[in-house]
């Protein structure tokens, strides 16, 4: 029997390798899988952040404007506490908003991705009564998908 | 052990002081910081030694020309006065450093770019774990959420949790002595109790200038580095399924599809 099994890439994966092979299950192989082609790019995920970044204009932006608003905040009634912070939420809304229309303007072909993204493609070469305690495992370890292929 | 071929240009070293790791950056983003803080442009792209001196150099010489004042007071139009609490004797040694920080960060930025492209594909012979005497390091996959929102509690936590060790103690240091000298506590404390004028009054008007740089660059840096190292592991890890567990001589015994 052959077990697919989708992962994302985290420390999980290898405890998963591990465990298998701790069970006596030496057929292992592993298929990674390549991000998209170039055009197509994700924004700010847990793996990513050259090019596309919402943040990166934003936070200067918000020290720019929390620096000018504290400063003139001195003369005016709430104090430079409460104008450098409303500069700060302002920098930052501008940066990210200008980053957005820019992005929805000028590239239409982002994918924006939700959830998990496998990155690698565990396969699994056992035997058929051993399959269940694979699978199990597999799942326990935070597999995102498993298939089976009965032996033909 | 998988033998990892060594490369010509190594882009990352792990060790216990921190994860140093070249990637593409935007040059432009690189420069806008070093213009918020002379330094941070360099912090940015791992280059800590010059952007420690940069960032103490700034300290200083904004101290001792009264930079933040004069500049507060231009914002809020009291031109005369900007002009009689700043010292000329050193102002003008701001400018070119104020300058070159800009300006060499984007060129550097640019040139690891280049390098980091020119060995992109080579492999790079990265240790996924260092354990020494008193502190370990490894790769793994953080959350870049969890590090930026340790860096909004106070900067340096979002930097410890991703083991820059170095970062954090700099960042802590400085931040104390920002947060010290500014009487920014003090202030909020009132604020707080609803006394504008009282929280206005005990502010320090030249050291409150630094808080919103190094605040908001705790935040980005943390929260770029996360993201950066979670691609390095990911690099190292595919590198090593590749070289232990390769596709190679494998036969699909399943059914075929009609």
């Amino acid at each position: 029997m052959q077990i697919f099994a989708a992962f994302e890439q985290s420390i999980q994966l290898e405890l998963a390798i591990t465990n298998i092979q701790k069970l006596g299950i030496d057929n292992i192989y592993t298929v990674p899988l390549d991000s998209g082609p170039e055009d197509i790019q994700l924004l700010d995920t847990i793996n990513r952040s050259d090019g596309l970044s919402l943040s990166s204009v934003g936070m200067v932006l918000a020290v720019f404007c929390s620096v000018i608003g504290a400063a003139r905040g001195f003369d005016h009634q709430w104090g430079p506490i409460v104008w450098g912070i409303i500069g700060a939420i302002f920098g930052l809304l501008v940066g990210f908003i200008g980053k957005m229309v820019f992005y929805k303007v000028k590239m239409k072909k982002i994918r924006w991705v939700k959830g998990k993204q496998p990155d690698i493609i565990l396969i699994i070469e056992c035997a058929d009564h051993e399959g269940q305690r694979v699978e199990k495992m597999l799942w326990e370890h935070a597999a995102i998908g498993v298939g089976k292929a009965v032996d033909a | 052990m998988p033998s990892f071929k060594q490369a010509r240009r190594p882009l990352a070293n792990v060790s216990i002081w921190g994860t140093t790791y070249i990637h593409k950056r935007n040059p432009y983003i690189v420069a806008l910081w070093s213009a918020t803080f002379p330094g941070f442009g360099h912090l940015l792209i791992n280059k800590y030694v010059r952007g420690y001196f940069l960032i103490i150099w700034e300290i200083f010489i904004n101290q001792s020309s009264r930079l933040n004042l004069a500049m507060s007071y231009t914002f809020t139009g009291d031109i005369e006065i900007a002009k009689s609490v700043i010292n000329v004797n050193v102002i003008y040694m701001y400018i070119p450093l104020y300058i070159y920080s800009i300006w060499d960060s984007y060129r550097a930025c640019v040139e690891l770019n280049n390098l980091y492209i020119l060995s992109e594909n080579e492999p790079s012979p990265v240790k996924a774990l260092i354990v020494k005497p008193f502190e370990i390091n490894y790769l793994d996959k953080r959350s870049p959420i969890i590090a930026s929102l340790w860096s909004m509690s106070i900067p340096s936590t979002g930097q410890l949790y991703l083991n820059q060790f170095v970062s954090a103690f700099f960042t802590l240091v400085v931040t104390v002595v920002f947060v010290y000298q500014s009487h920014f506590i003090e202030g909020i404390h009132y604020l707080l109790l609803g006394d504008v004028h009282h929280s206005t009054a005990v502010l320090d008007r030249q050291w409150i200038f630094y808080l919103p740089s190094i605040y908001f660059y705790g935040i980005y840096e943390s929260y770029v580095n996360a993201i950066e190292n979670n691609k390095l592991f990911k690099a190292e890890q595919k590198m090593f399924l590749k070289e232990k567990f390769p596709v190679k001589g494998f036969k699909f015994k399943g059914a075929k599809v009609k």
